[in-house]
């Protein structure tokens, strides 16, 4: 009797701590018929669909063809989520071993301490150092040190719709913000529900380049403050631009909140103009037989001046195999892997490639790569986020009208100079 | 050894209920003593790294917070407008599945499956139902029902932008609230409603003088729960306007997971969570202290 209820006791205890325990599980190291110990490397990243294939059918099958001891267990984690999931883990304890991750969020990681420095876990940092693009390269940067190495790079650039274009009776994509005004009077002449511009909110990667065109910016060079530049005069002259786009019913009010499908509205012939980065012609494909053109940002008092994008490869201090991790990063730096990349929409960062028949009689990067050449990057800064969430609002509250451009953006600077003080 | 049959039992209960007790602990006792531990602190979220005690000053903070103040005016407007909603709607489905006879199951499981459906989900439906100016809602009201004629802005204008979420919130609640009321109006014994009848009760009197009277105490159990769901709306507005535009959305539970988990303000997020909680904790007690009668409190 006893006995039976012991048997019963042990299979609960049993199964409770097996649920607990479960949670906890570690991938175990196991040996290789070599003898050689097989490590599992974890790496997350927010590829497309495209670029996903590519990775996981072409480069990691590479890599672990040429490791044999190292296995990449790749987690697609989708953009938005991604900064809240690694949060999580961090603070769990459980970060992954790599990262690739969106180039503005690097100070921020670094700042909390979280990130390997590259500098000192790769002897041969230096090697990489110079062979990648020096633009890319500075958001790894903080403080002394590198705590990463650019993956892929990109930028905004306008891209048309050729119907409509030639519907409106427009023969060149506009060059100048004055002619980017007129032709949006145009388009708008062909119907009450088109619309010459769209883009998704008031947030840093859409107003960006408007405001660096303008010859405003959001902060000094040295980042020290905001005061006199995010609320200054060509700031102002750049969001009152925009406001008069979307008060004229050119740019779809979309941007206002609620979001906008902008690339369906592209593909119906409701929008003649977007700003998209490289990704959009092997996603976009013209799936409904859309035409398309590229052209520059269009130029203002500052110039034409678009936003840097990209991605940098990042290892964290958590990370228990650094050095098999940081053979994947040498692997995804190689001519071979960045070549492969490319042909989903990804701009390599290798300086050597830029001459590689590959790259120069590449279809479209071509547009993407001269207008790098004057694009600029976020404001780098372990308090990005914030930064930008405020003037995101300030935008917002500007062109819905609820307030002046100095009452929203007095108030957002003031914020924001608060921000960019860091506590030793 | 030997252990009297009492003291067996007894253990053995134990034992069932330790799977069930240790979950509870784990997930979630521990979490809330250490966000309460956390909404002292300027926390921060990496391991070993030291935090600093900033005593009440989380809690402080949330008073002069404009945002705070809105988003819990969105809460409370969101449990005004929804939990009555849902509970007039729910009783008059209850009511009518009760006097059908054919049918009923189908029903039952007609209204039942927008509870059944995710969150998630339902809210991206309901985001593009709502889209201006080519949303289908739009369509209906302008080109089909001719009732305005310029399509509404629902998401991008701060007074239209939560009607989407109040909708969704009735939408999907009328399901669990109508078959908790029916379950109670099924135990009313019909001869009830025949006397009545004899002594020339019309409708409206079976309905207020026998019918709600009876199924009381589920009203008051079905106004408690949907008003503590209310408080915790979340899913709907992050889903549907992310607590935009211009923050003019935002909900207590949404703006406090935007602190912890967009601007890793974990300390200041917690004491939020536990303001909200206090506020639920005292609104339940006082529900239930003064709807229900001394002999329903069993």
């Amino acid at each position: 009797m006893l006995k039976q209820k012991n048997v019963y006791m042990i299979i609960v205890l049993m199964l409770t701590l097996s649920m607990l325990l479960v949670g906890c599980a570690k991938t175990e190291e196991v040996a290789t018929e070599e003898g050689e110990e097989e490590v599992t490397i974890s790496f997350w990243h927010a590829y497309s669909e495209v670029e996903i294939e590519k990775l996981e059918t072409v480069v990691i099958p590479a890599f672990e063809a040429a490791n044999p001891n190292i296995k990449v267990e790749a987690l697609t984690v989708p953009y938005d989520e991604f900064r809240r999931k690694l949060m999580t883990s961090i603070a769990g304890g459980t970060a992954p071993d790599l990262i690739r991750a969106d180039i503005i969020w690097v100070p921020e990681f670094a700042y909390m301490g979280a990130l390997a420095k590259l500098d000192e876990v790769m002897p041969d940092f230096d090697t990489y150092k110079e062979a990648v693009f020096p633009g890319p390269l500075s958001t790894n940067f903080l403080k002394d040190h590198y705590y990463g190495l650019p993956l892929d790079t990109n930028t905004r650039i306008l891209i048309y719709n050729m119907q409509m274009f030639k519907d409106a009776g427009i023969e060149v994509p506009p060059a100048t913000m004055d002619e980017f005004l007129t032709d949006c009077e145009k388009i708008k002449a062909l119907g009450e529900d088109k619309y010459c511009f769209a883009d998704g909110g008031t947030y840093a990667w859409a107003v960006n380049p408007w405001i660096w065109s303008f010859g405003g910016d959001i902060t000094d060079e040295d980042i020290t403050v905001a005061s006199g530049y995010l609320n200054g005069e060509s700031t102002e002259t750049a969001y009152e631009y925009l406001k008069n786009l979307v008060d004229l019913g050119y740019i779809h009010p979309g941007i206002l909140g609620g979001g906008v499908d902008a690339w369906g509205g592209f593909g119906n012939n409701e929008i003649a103009m977007l700003l998209e980065g490289p990704w959009f012609t092997p996603l976009f494909s013209g799936s409904l037989g859309t035409d398309y053109g590229y052209a520059p940002m269009p130029a203002g008092t500052g110039g034409s001046i678009s936003v840097v994008g990209g991605e940098d490869i990042v290892m964290f201090q958590q990370s228990q195999h650094k050095e098999e991790a940081a053979e994947f990063i040498r692997f995804m730096l190689s001519e071979d892997t960045q070549l492969a990349m490319a042909e989903t929409g990804q701009i390599p960062v290798i300086q050597s490639l830029l001459d590689s028949d590959y790259i120069k009689n590449h279809d479209y990067f071509g547009h993407f790569l001269e207008q790098l050449l004057t694009a600029k990057a976020r404001t780098p800064h372990p308090k990005w986020t914030k930064i930008e969430e405020i003037y995101t609002l300030a935008g917002g509250e500007y062109l819905t009208g609820e307030k002046s451009f100095e009452d929203a953006f007095n108030a957002a600077s003031e914020s924001i100079d608060g921000l960019l003080v860091l506590p030793e | 050894m030997k252990i009297n049959k009492k003291k067996q039992q007894v253990f053995s209960a134990y034992l069932f209920i330790l799977p069930g007790l240790i979950l509870y602990l784990v997930f979630l006792i521990y979490p809330i003593l250490k966000a309460f531990q956390m909404s002292f602190y300027e926390w921060s979220i990496m391991p070993g790294e030291i935090n600093k005690f900033v005593g009440l000053a989380n809690y402080g903070r949330a008073f002069s917070d404009p945002i705070v103040g809105l988003s819990l005016r969105n809460t409370i407007l969101y449990t005004v407008v929804t939990v009555p909603g849902q509970m007039i709607l729910a009783l008059f489905v209850a009511l009518l599945l009760n006097t059908i006879t054919k049918g009923k199951v189908f029903f039952r499981v007609v209204y039942y499956i927008p509870v059944v459906t995710s969150w998630v989900i339902v809210s991206l439906l309901f985001k593009y139902l709502f889209q201006s100016p080519k949303g289908i809602i739009n369509y209906m009201l302008v080109n089909v029902l001719h009732v305005i004629q310029e399509p509404i802005p629902w998401l991008r204008a701060a007074s239209t932008a939560f009607i989407p979420i109040l909708a969704l919130g009735i939408w999907k609640g009328i399901g669990w609230t109508m078959v908790i009321l029916l379950s109670a109006l099924q135990t009313i014994p019909p001869e009830l409603y025949e006397v009545a009848e004899i002594d020339g009760a019309n409708g409206w009197q079976k309905l207020t003088k026998i019918t709600l009277p009876l199924i009381r105490p589920t009203l008051v159990f079905t106004f408690v729960m949907l008003m503590i769901g209310g408080f915790n709306v979340f899913i709907s507005v992050v889903m549907i306007t992310n607590g935009g535009p211009l923050q003019k959305t935002e909900v207590i539970l949404s703006y406090l997971y935007h602190q912890a988990f967009d601007f890793l303000d974990f300390g200041y997020g917690s004491a939020l969570s536990f303001l909200l909680a206090l506020i639920i904790a005292t609104l339940s007690y006082l529900q239930i202290r003064f709807l229900r009668k001394p002999e329903e409190l069993a």
